[in-house]
């Protein structure tokens, strides 16, 4: 009896370890025909409008659709909506009647500038004149209203209450039209903001007339404008589209998409993203019509968030979406949901109905999650997922293997040194442009990224259509950096290390642990500096510490960070002078009314010449400046096992085979198209396409 | 009996009340907090942190908090931060995956630390015990996620054998037993991993064990009865030896415990250990509480089984 637990059982024990190892190794099976993808991270949730980290946004992609989405240029293009117009009304109001009938008799008279202008039309709305655009912006609108007489400015008033404003917002709203009170836009339980027509002390205690004493309102005015210009997206929905489960898609479920995002309980880390729509509606079910209240250019992409199906949400409260929709969504996208285990893989099947059929080709996604690195790098090399984002020191060894096929592109980020410009010696322009002659930033690409990268010039990277290539970056010069320095009052001191009037050119330049290239890159800097008589002491804190103490409070002398940034040229938050308080991003304290200017018309402008004009000249004047030594955009690589997939994709009319592409979205944007080649017997013969 | 039992009980209790609150002070005090978005986001305004801090009652004094967190925990109402489900049953949809592992895990401590600890004693004094001795001190030296990380690159690069997870994706299984086979394997390879300590140490209690009991007057009673070796070996000397196996129960809860938040993470098993080492990294409050009451009160309890196992083999031992 006890001899078998000494030798028996050990010996059992063995046998079963013994064969479930013989197993996995001699084991000969069929691939699946799907698409295996390593994540790092656990979604929170498959519902769209509630996560905010990029492990769901690659799930819920593969679920839904936007009514837009981006193509394989970046550029903006339509997903549910099969056509979208942008217009925008300008109303002017005028101290009475007459006034405003002499601005129309004016505005009829000048008809040759129509065109120019892109009007469409007018009309006179009482005191008002309402002018139609085929082109939302605010320079055209300007230089009509610059012509008139008798104007009278609006008021957008904020107010801010402790308790819901309940009676209060109705009554105010109900006086909309009637009098003064122009529009309402509530922005949540507490803060609205209302326009009133008037100068501003006037419309404060006519709003503040609607409050009763107890209830506290913060009345503020946001801002004055000479007119309102509301700029309006009109969408033309796809009316072949259905649900998962088989309901169609109606512009019911888009304009309740919108009122879920701005719904309080939700939560929606988008919600921003709508906060400059006044309203939507739906004309008709396959219309979906938004207006703005300020032309904000970058508004339209928020259109590619994930529309909700209204016919199973609306109406229901949260704790229904988190038990039965957030973990197991209905989407309208190639693909449908059918499993989830928790902390192991998300699986979806391919959707039969898809509007854009007769694909995909795949039978489903699985989409494995991993948790690191190392763990991703293994499941590739056992064939467990299907690709795998290189390490940039990895890169060479895997691009010397015929057994894989690399992909790279530059990605949409930079590092960067961010010097604090309050104070000095940072404030000096020709210091830090002296700086950046004494780094030598391809070296730094050679060494921390194996050579996968380039060197960065300015706030957007190369990917972007708004990037403006002919600003050339600093070339890495010791000697300019000294005569530089020499020229700004930096002289060697008896120790070597330079000074002015007694005080040495010593820093700090912190950064967070646990990220080895942030490291590598405040050593290279500290050895570069050196070189030239700085001394750099580095110092390293823990991510949360870093910025709780430094970061956000705004006390560094220099940091090494990075941004990733989004596809849209708004850089507002980062680099507008408002933005330099505590707590905002714009952590440098970078100042200059030029940049203020650009960032606050290019949010504003709808015409894509002018716009790459803009971004050119923003990235140009913030390089030159150089408020971040603006170091590198890194490249990002995939690698997948050779001949795993091809595409055949659907082009005029006909099909085109190819193998995996590049495109500058990257190699996997025709994923839906994808095919395993064993399983090319599935997919319908090859036509040519035919060409116009 | 009953009344040691119920002592015990009343003392875990309060036990858990100040663990409870010492790790929700740990909890909470470290730098950071829960922030799905990344900390640096242009596009979350300052109104979209204070709608998330409300949600989760985060702009509560601490105090608050804890009572909060406390309340829901016990009417099972608490709601983690990241995907707001019930805590109790995101630990509950992860407890099989766990306790096959440690279940796993325990069993072969015991066994193949009997096996090793007997054949030590047999050979106790030879150049191959010191030999086994020193391996064994080794195996318990060596930081497991150290060990784990050399044999799943090695798997990975000369076996070319999946070793993640809960079994191998993306493939047809020809047979349910190959289906069967591998998950045995992805709890097999973890769980060895996560037991070669346990190993080790069961090895050398049993050695020390079984070599005390063979210097007793009974075993030399048993031998000038002239029995044969072997049944004085495993009759008389073994039996008496094998206490420490059931304390060691007791004694390899916490440090599977602890293990397995490490193993399950380097092998992306789904089990608790890896929801606790992602709930510190998100911040996840909720659920970093009810885990932490769950696991102290799972300790508490394996010592009090411990104990009273004790006290069943081994007649000496009084529980008053």
């Amino acid at each position: 009896m006890i001899k078998f637990f000494v030798y028996g059982l050990p010996a059992l024990f063995l046998a079963l370890i013994v064969a479930s190892f013989l197993n996995v190794v001699l084991l000969t099976t069929t691939k699946k025909n799907e698409f295996s993808i390593g994540m790092l991270g656990e979604p929170s949730t498959l519902n769209p409008i509630k996560a905010a980290e990029s492990a769901a946004g690659q799930v819920t992609g593969s679920i839904f659709n936007g009514l837009l989405k981006y193509d394989e240029n970046i550029e903006i293009t339509t997903d549910l909506a099969e056509s979208y117009v942008l217009t925008q009304t300008t109303t002017v109001f005028f101290e009475n009647e007459n006034t405003a009938l002499t601005a129309l008799l004016r505005l009829e008279a000048s008809r040759s500038r129509w065109p120019g202008w892109q009007l469409s039309s007018v009309r006179l709305e009482g005191s008002a004149l309402l002018i139609k655009l085929k082109q939302p912006g605010i320079d055209a609108s300007q230089e009509i209203v610059g012509m008139f007489d008798g104007k009278v400015p609006s008021q957008v008033v904020r107010v801010e209450t402790k308790e819901p404003p309940g009676v209060a917002l109705e009554k105010i709203r109900a006086s909309i039209g009637g009098g003064k009170i122009v529009r309402v836009w509530v922005e949540g339980a507490n803060a609205f903001e209302v326009t009133v027509l008037g100068a501003e002390e006037d419309a404060k205690t006519k709003i503040a007339g609607f409050f009763p004493k107890e209830l506290e309102a913060k009345i503020t005015i946001f801002e004055t404008l000479p007119f309102l210009a509301e700029p309006e997206v009109l969408f033309r929905l796809r009316q072949n589209v259905l649900w998962h489960d088989g309901e169609p898609f109606t512009s019911r479920d888009p304009a309740f998409t919108f009122r879920a995002l701005m719904d309080e309980s939700v939560a929606s880390p988008r919600k921003p993203d709508f906060d400059t729509i006044l309203f939507v509606e739906t004309p008709s079910p396959f219309e979906f019509r938004v207006v703005y209240r300020r032309p904000y250019s970058p508004a339209l992409s928020s259109w590619m968030m994930s529309i909700l199906p209204a016919h199973l949400l609306e109406g229901k409260p949260q704790e229904w979406w988190v038990e039965n929709f957030d973990r197991k969504p209905i989407g309208t996208g190639p693909f449908k949901f059918a499993e989830w285990k928790t902390n192991e893989f998300v699986r979806l099947d391919r959707n039969p109905i898809y509007f854009n059929g007769p694909g995909p080709w795949l039978d489903g996604i699985v989409y494995r999650i991993l948790g690191d690195q190392l763990a991703l790098r293994l499941a590739f090399e056992t064939h467990q997922v299907d690709f795998w984002g290189v390490d940039p020191w990895a890169v060479s060894g895997f691009a010397k293997d015929k057994r894989f096929e690399l992909f790279s592109m530059p990605g949409n980020s930079y590092s960067y040194i961010g010097w604090n410009l309050r104070r000095p010696p940072f404030d000096d322009e020709r210091v830090r442009i002296a700086l950046a002659h004494a780094i030598n930033i391809p070296e730094m690409v050679q060494y921390i990224l194996y050579g996968h990268g380039t060197q960065s010039t300015g706030v957007f990277t190369p990917q972007m259509w708004f990037f403006n290539p002919d600003v050339k970056p600093f070339i890495y010069d010791k000697d300019k950096a000294r005569s530089l320095l020499a020229e700004a009052g930096w002289v060697p001191g008896p120790d070597g290390i330079l000074a002015k009037d007694g005080k040495r050119f010593s820093f700090k330049l912190i950064t967070n642990n646990g990220n080895e290239i942030r490291r590598d890159i405040a050593t290279l800097v500290q050895d570069n500096l050196r070189q030239i008589g700085i001394e750099v002491k580095i110092e390293m804190y823990e991510w949360a510490v870093f910025l709780r103490n430094f970061i956000n409070k705004g006390e560094f002398d220099a940091m090494v960070l990075g941004w990733a940034l989004g596809p849209d040229y708004d850089q507002y938050q980062i680099w507008h002078s408002s933005q330099a308080n505590p707590e905002q991003l714009n952590v440098v304290s970078y100042k200059n009314p030029k940049v203020d200017r650009l960032l606050e018309q290019i949010r504003q402008e709808y015409q894509r010449t002018k716009i790459i004009s803009m971004a050119g000249e923003m990235q140009e004047t913030i390089y030159r400046q150089q408020p971040y030594l603006f170091l590198y955009v890194p490249e990002s690589t995939s690698v997948v096992w050779k001949d795993s997939f091809r595409i055949r994709r659907p082009v005029d009319g006909g099909w085109v085979d190819t193998p995996i592409e590049m495109t500058k979205a990257g190699w996997s944007y025709y994923s839906d198209w994808f095919y395993r080649p064993e399983f090319a017997s599935k997919l319908p013969p090859l036509k040519e396409p035919s060409t116009p | 009996m009953l009344n040691f039992i119920l002592r015990r009980l009343a003392i875990s209790s309060v036990l858990i009340f100040i663990i409870s609150i010492i790790s929700f002070l740990m909890i909470i005090l470290a730098p950071g907090g829960p922030n799905p978005w990344g900390e640096l986001n242009p596009k979350i305004t300052p109104q979209v942190k204070e709608m998330f801090r409300k949600k989760f009652h985060l702009d509560r004094p601490i105090h608050e908090q804890y009572f909060l967190n406390m309340r829901d925990l016990f009417t099972g109402r608490l709601k983690s931060i990241k995907d707001e489900r019930p805590v109790i049953s995101r630990i509950l949809e992860r407890l099989p995956a766990t306790l096959t592992l440690n279940l796993y895990a325990i069993s072969i401590s015991l066994i193949f630390g009997l096996l090793w600890g007997v054949w030590a004693a047999r050979h106790a004094g030879t150049t191959a015990d010191m030999l086994s001795s020193m391996g064994a001190f080794a195996l318990i030296a060596l930081p497991g996620f150290w060990v784990a990380y050399l044999i799943l690159i090695g798997l990975v690069n000369f076996a070319g054998v999946p070793v993640l997870g809960t079994q191998s994706y993306g493939i047809e299984f020809p047979s349910f037993a190959n289906l069967w086979l591998d998950r045995l394997w992805h709890v097999v390879l973890p769980g060895t991993i996560l037991a070669l300590g346990g190993i080790a140490v069961q090895s050398r209690y049993i050695r020390a064990t079984v070599l005390e009991a063979m210097n007793e007057d009974y075993i030399r009673t048993a031998r000038a009865k002239g029995l044969p070796e072997e049944t004085v070996f495993y009759k008389h000397a073994l039996r008496n030896a094998v206490r420490p196996l059931i304390t060691g129960i007791g004694s390899l809860l916490p440090a599977l415990i602890g293990g397995s938040l490490i193993i399950e993470t380097i092998f992306a098993y789904p089990g608790m250990g890896r929801l606790g080492y992602e709930a510190v990294l998100e911040r996840d409050y909720p659920t970093l509480v009810a885990l932490n009451f769950v696991v102290a009160a799972l300790i508490l309890l394996g010592n009090l089984i411990a104990d009273v196992l004790y006290a069943v083999v081994d007649p000496r031992v009084r529980l008053e």
